[in-house]
């Protein structure tokens, strides 16, 4: 288990953690949300070293990480980088390597999984001769190749098209049932929620919510209540200033209310103005309780983050 | 896994990919052929201190060949004397460049007789031939005067010729050794410590050093690529070393030093420890800096260090090997890559001194690769611009 222990980083002025802790299970996907500059990166990078936090730790299997912990973790940086004019089986050998692998193991490994990103033609190719997002699949494949416990995948779907996407789910998948720890950060929500069973989210360098996606959607006190009755026009609802409307359109409405509403009541008000078509009573999407997690309750200092 | 091997395999692959690269492989071939190029090219196109072919016409007055030989040998330039039965004989080898001068003195020495080249004249082979004339007929009439002739002989001896510091050919030798030796380590340290100032920064611009520093500490980061560069660079001063030492054995043309062995193996040595030294501070240089032109700009310091050394080591040591300048130089590990070589190169250093000097250099090295280590690690993350030295120190972790 990965734990992130009140993790604390300024540069300069800028904060770009205050105190930010979690937990990321084995075997578990975790989704990293946090708008821009909410410190996922540098938390990201204090996993492996790359920045030192002014205060607070970082524990795998209860022990502070050190080189050796970190040898058997994957990084893909949001910052994409290889070694542009080096092989691509070379270069994914030798990073195997570095995580402890022997050459030959290495070579195995790298050769398996240029097979799996059906890029085992181009072994020989320089990578800058690659497609972009061709290098991506090597990026991924590098932080896999030395078979890692923990995954830890900044932005792993920008810049993909809609195959390597799905490749990235699918071994996203395919680790986590191997039982392996998955943290990845993403901006993309939608794919978040298909991708995750457990999400947490940043912002200003705290964590603002953290837990399984269907948890954090009960403990919510929105939901939403979607009524189609035909011919109505949605009128039936005008004059009650008490509902909020999300959309309305045509017969159909979509309003936010709380999780206690007294849904046969609602449904009563809805036959009684007509034929019911539709009655659709939902947990807020993810997107959601992203929103009403970062928004800040009362207007603070700017913490805006650079990194 | 061991830090050494993470350290081995960083150097590994700069070995590999650097080894490999055209530029590399072309820069071997091509200084080696050079090398082999200058000793052996001047041997074939004018062989070494060819002698000059002097043709004579029958008959000749006696004793010419004799005090022609004499008086080549005075002046150390080796003839081969070509006789001839009749003067169109000697023109037409003079014409068809089978002889290089022809002299026709009359037997009786009645005249001095003349010397002909086929176009310009060799005025060191005309001096030659006509001293012998002259002396020949001065002895003659002397003779013939009723003077012993060895008297004579003995009053034409010239004057010895000696100098209170002669110079050997092995002084020269040992000049241009030192010479050598000292432009061979500054250009492996320019053109193999900017390979690594140049690897610092590309491996910082395509950003792959967040990947590597996943796993690789920076100080094993830096000391990997500077023990892999280094390897090529010895490889390459080895393989020039040899080449040069090969074709200088093989053309004959210099005298090697006795102690040539043990001046290659401090060549070698001070090559790395100048090349450690120096790319050391190019490679953190270079961190600093986030494009290529700033890491250029922030390595001018370095470079002109590197140049002063070479300079007072051709110019002030050079004339004084032993000399308080050249002393000093000794025990700064800047210029001692420079100069302790080019001393040694002139029998002019003690071994103490050499070790000494190497001592210095290498605690020097220690400790700038402990200091640049740690500015590495907290400047080789950080893409905004160029950093100062003191920040990059304050933020480097371990």
């Amino acid at each position: 288990m990965l734990e992130i222990d009140d993790l604390a980083k300024r540069y300069g002025n800028v904060v770009a953690l205050d105190g930010a802790t979690f937990t990321a299970r084995p075997g578990r996907v975790v989704g990293f949300l946090g708008p821009n500059g909410a410190g996922k990166t540098t938390t990201m990078r204090c996993i492996f070293g790359l920045a030192r936090p002014d205060r607070g730790t970082v524990r795998w299997k209860g022990q502070p990480v050190d080189r050796d912990a970190r040898l058997r973790f994957g990084y893909m940086p949001e910052q994409r980088g290889l070694y542009p004019r080096m092989r691509v089986g070379e270069q994914m050998s030798y990073f195997a390597q570095q995580h402890g692998l022997r050459a030959r193991d290495a070579e195995a490994a790298s050769a398996r999984w240029l097979d799996r990103m059906g890029l085992a033609d181009r072994a020989k190719s320089k990578l800058e001769e690659l497609s972009h997002g061709n290098q991506q699949r090597i990026q991924l494949a590098v932080a896999l190749a030395h078979d890692p416990e923990l995954l830890v995948l900044d932005e792993p779907f920008s810049g993909l098209d809609p195959i390597g996407i799905a490749t990235m789910t699918e071994v996203v998948h395919e680790r986590a049932a191997a039982g392996v720890g998955v943290l990845f950060s993403s901006h993309q929500l939608d794919l978040v929620e298909d991708v995750c069973e457990d999400v947490v989210i940043i912002a200003r360098g705290r964590i603002v919510a953290a837990g399984a996606i269907e948890e954090l959607k009960a403990r919510s006190g929105r939901r939403h209540l979607e009524v189609e009755v035909v011919g109505s026009g949605g009128a039936w609802l005008d004059g009650d200033g008490s509902l909020t409307v999300l959309e309305r359109s045509g017969d159909r409405v979509k309003l936010l209310v709380a999780d206690d509403v007294d849904l046969d009541g609602m449904l009563a008000r809805a036959r009684a103005a007509g034929e019911v078509r539709m009655f659709a009573y939902e947990p807020p999407k993810l997107s959601e309780l992203f929103m009403e997690a970062v928004t800040p309750t009362s207007p603070g200092p700017d913490l805006e983050a650079s990194r | 896994m061991s830090r050494w091997r993470s350290v081995w395999l960083v150097a590994k692959r700069e070995i590999l990919e650097r080894g490999r690269s055209r530029g590399f492989i072309f820069s071997v071939v091509f200084t080696t052929l050079l090398v082999i190029g200058s000793f052996v090219l001047p041997t074939v196109l004018f062989g070494d201190d060819q002698a000059a072919r002097i043709g004579i016409v029958r008959p000749t007055p006696p004793g010419l060949e004799g005090a022609i030989t004499a008086t080549a040998a005075q002046l150390d330039q080796p003839v081969e004397i070509v006789p001839f039965d009749d003067p169109a004989a000697a023109d037409a080898a003079l014409a068809s460049d089978n002889v290089d001068v022809v002299a026709e003195v009359p037997s009786d020495l009645s005249s001095p007789g003349a010397i002909r080249f086929a176009s310009d004249a060799d005025q060191v082979v005309s001096q030659i031939i006509s001293a012998a004339v002259v002396a020949l007929r001065f002895q003659d009439i002397v003779a013939d005067a009723g003077v012993d002739p060895g008297v004579l002989l003995a009053a034409q001896q010239p004057p010895s010729v000696d100098s209170l510091d002669p110079e050997t050919e092995a002084d020269q030798s040992r000049f241009l050794f030192a010479n050598i030796g000292a432009v061979l380590i500054l250009v492996g340290i320019f053109s193999f410590g900017f390979t690594v100032l140049t690897g610092v920064v590309e491996e910082k611009q395509s950003r792959v050093v967040e990947v590597v520093l996943a796993t690789v500490r920076a100080r094993d980061l830096l000391m990997g690529k500077v023990l892999g560069i280094g390897i090529l660079g010895v490889v390459q001063l080895v393989v020039f070393v040899v080449a040069a030492l090969g074709a200088a054995m093989w053309t004959d043309r210099f005298v090697l030093p006795e102690a040539t062995p043990s001046a290659v193996a401090l060549l070698v040595v001070w090559f790395v420890l100048g090349y450690a030294l120096y790319s050391t501070a190019l490679g953190f240089l270079g961190a600093l800096a986030s494009r290529l032109e700033e890491a250029s700009n922030a390595s001018t310091p370095v470079t002109m260090i590197a140049m002063i050394s070479y300079f007072v080591a051709i110019f002030a040591v050079i004339n004084d090997p032993s000399g308080l300048v050249a002393q000093v130089a000794t025990y700064i590990p800047a210029s001692a890559p420079f100069v302790v070589p080019l001393r040694a190169a002139f029998d002019a250093i003690s071994g103490v001194e050499v070790a000494i000097s190497i001592v210095v250099t290498v605690a020097a090295i220690w400790v700038l690769f402990a200091i640049g280590a740690r500015v590495y690690a907290g400047a080789v993350l950080q893409t905004a611009g160029r950093m100062k030295i003191r920040d990059a120190w304050r933020s480097a972790g371990e």
